[in-house]
């Protein structure tokens, strides 16, 4: 039987941390995780993440995965890749399925990491082929290159809901609406605002009525639902749509929790039967630890941080780290925690009604209801600015903790201050040079430049763009409004990529300058 | 849970009861409802009488859906109610792979 300092069940964001602190204090460490690819969800996240520099913002997913791979290797952390890990027992022995074999091997310390599953709704038809999870789809554009399907309906606005309508349409499928039982949009505002201004609809207090198709899903009926979740009868709405995707959230997958005889509870605020555990992540069994989505579903970013603790409490554990340089090292992780952890998406202020900002700015209500700011309700947020030479708009209303715009410019136009969660907003005495370096940097691609009169009745305004082909310069087609309506005509005068960019595009479109703040993105074509 | 005495509803057919709600082992809605007037209270006894969650993805799919209707026939919270026993294997295996296991 296989020895070792640290058994780390699921090589996701949270193990991979852990590996990579306790090999760093010397502790021999293997990863199992049932996948072929390591990196768990990580892998399949294309888009850029929020936060600050030391949480990887502005980075997008899979580099974080390759990063935390490539560190634990240096480290000498043995990844074990297509290793199901069955059970495991008392002495913290663990059954691991590797190819035709169970093995077993024991740990003096354990972290189940194994993360999430995808929770369903049923309605009729639910079973029908071409109903999938949103994380389905996700992995087999993103880690497989398969197109999920061609027509697609998404049930559900939180951030998986979000970002993988944005990733469909960028794969190449047309997603023709946006559901959602609960009467506000659940992710953040400026992933909602991207997929809007594509032209997809919102609707909101709107759940499936049924699935069409006799073998394979060939429509759905979506309705109103009032007060105790019923259809309201005439409300209902069809599309035709050869694919389903549900992104109704997750249920930790705790079952080796359980099975290791740790104390459980079914905590609503943690989505689901949890383990319970300290504020190092270890459980009630003495050195079995739990970090990320299976001790309570939250982001990528903080599970590799409790990934972090673990590791590092680990160590302490064990005698490879001291107590007090240990408590120093976990001090410094939980401050990093702590400041994910604010603003309006945090844990804290689930089910809560935000109807201000920080500072006081009205909530975008359309941004709830459909999906993204109206023109009126943006002029009161502090990013939105008017001047005569070119400038950056920064369409950031809600308070999360991300921060890499206002490092990203040089000339200090943007400011956010030392509270993470603030509001961006524009320094009227700073110069801006129109380099687009805030553009690419927003991870929600928020920010635009704008020159609001050229002098010849027109205005250029610069939006991010990431989906391909990208429209050449000099190209004709249409401006569309926030909500995604044509608005005018529009020509690219520009089109910007950049290593630094990490494939974001600077696309510059001139429109007449009376659109200056309400075109903010380009469609090839006619408008229809 | 454990409260054998406790009182229900009586069973009233609902139009959804042929809805499938465990895919691996092809277990309604209604067989489900049926199953808690037929005593079984706990997602274990449920788990045992059916097979629901027996399935190829043990229960990845419709636990919580399972949990939701069983509460809601008890007219309790559905965190109220546990979790069914995690035990080994936590994944399908084949037997003769299991077979082999030597213990090493």
């Amino acid at each position: 039987m296989k020895h070792y300092d640290m058994i780390i069940v699921g090589a996701g964001p949270a193990g991979l941390s852990a590996a990579i602190e306790a090999a760093k204090r010397g502790m021999k460490v293997v990863v199992y995780d049932e996948n072929a690819k390591p990196g768990g969800q990580l892998f399949k996240q294309i888009h850029k993440f929020f936060g600050s520099r030391e949480h990887y913002a502005k980075i997008r997913g899979f580099q974080i995965g390759e990063k935390l791979l490539a560190e634990a290797s240096e480290l000498g952390v043995e990844v074990v890749l297509d290793a199901i890990v069955i059970g495991i027992f008392p002495e913290k022995e663990v059954t691991v399925k590797i190819g035709e074999h169970v093995t077993h091997a024991k740990g003096d310390t354990i972290l189940i990491a194994t993360g999430a599953s995808e929770n369903m709704v049923t309605f009729p038809g639910w079973t029908l082929p071409g109903v999938i999870g949103a994380g389905a789809a996700q992995t087999m554009m993103n880690l497989h290159g398969v197109l999920p399907g061609h027509r697609v309906l998404m049930l559900g606005t939180g951030n998986v809901g979000l970002v993988v309508s944005f990733q469909l349409m960028q794969a190449g499928c047309e997603v023709v609406a946006l559901a959602d039982a609960a009467p506000r949009v659940g992710g953040y505002g400026v992933h909602a605002s991207k997929v809007a201004r594509c032209g997809v609809p919102f609707y909101l207090s709107h759940t499936i009525v049924s699935a069409e198709g006799e073998d394979h899903v060939t429509g759905v009926t979506i309705g109103q639902v009032d007060a105790n979740w019923q259809i309201i009868e005439g409300s209902e709405k069809h599309f035709d749509v050869d694919t389903i995707c549900l992104a109704v959230g997750l249920s930790p997958m705790s079952k080796l929790c359980d099975m290791a005889g740790c104390d459980m509870e079914d905590n609503p605020a943690k989505a689901g039967f949890v383990p319970v555990v300290d504020e190092y992540g270890e459980t009630s069994v003495s050195g079995i630890y739990a970090a990320g989505d299976v001790s309570g579903i939250e982001e990528a970013s903080s599970a590799m941080i409790e990934g972090r603790i673990a590791g590092i409490a680990a160590a302490v554990k064990l005698g490879y780290l001291s107590e007090a340089e240990g408590t120093a090292e976990i001090e410094k992780q939980k401050a990093a925690l702590g400041g994910l952890r604010q603003g309006m998406f945090a844990p804290g202020m689930r089910g809560k009604q935000i109807t201000e900002t920080e500072e006081g700015i009205a909530i975008s209500q359309n941004l709830l209801q459909y999906g993204f700011v109206s023109d009126e309700e943006v002029e009161r947020f502090p990013g939105v600015t008017h001047s005569s030479g070119i400038h950056p708009v920064m369409e950031c209303t809600q308070n999360i903790p991300c921060n890499p715009c206002q490092d990203a410019c040089k000339n200090h136009c943007i400011k956010i201050g030392s509270h993470i969660t603030s509001l961006p907003s524009v320094d009227p005495e700073a110069k801006c040079t129109g380099c687009g370096m805030c553009v690419a940097a927003c991870s929600g691609q928020a920010i635009f430049l704008v020159r609001e009169d050229c002098g010849d009745g027109t205005a250029e305004i610069t939006l991010p763009y990431e989906f391909l082909p990208l429209p050449q310069k000099g190209e004709k087609g249409t401006a569309l409004s926030r909500k995604g309506e044509a608005v005018c005509e529009a020509e690219v005068v520009g089109v910007r990529t950049a290593k630094v960019f990490d494939h974001t595009n600077l696309l510059t479109m001139k429109v007449p300058k009376e659109y200056a703040m309400k075109a903010r993105f380009f469609r090839k074509g006619e408008p229809v | 849970m454990n409260d054998r005495n406790r009182e229900l509803k009586p069973f009233v057919e609902a139009p959804d009861d042929d809805m499938i709600i465990c895919r691996c082992e092809e277990i309604t809605k209604g067989e489900i409802r049926r199953a808690v007037h037929d005593g079984m209270f706990t997602l274990t006894e449920i788990r045992r009488y059916l097979r629901t969650g027996m399935g190829l993805c043990q229960g990845q799919t419709c636990t919580k859906l399972v949990k939701s209707i069983v509460a809601r026939e008890l007219g309790v919270k559905p965190n109220a109610l546990g979790s069914a026993t995690g035990r080994a294997p936590m994944r399908p295996i084949e037997m003769q792979i299991l077979a082999k296991d030597k213990g090493e």
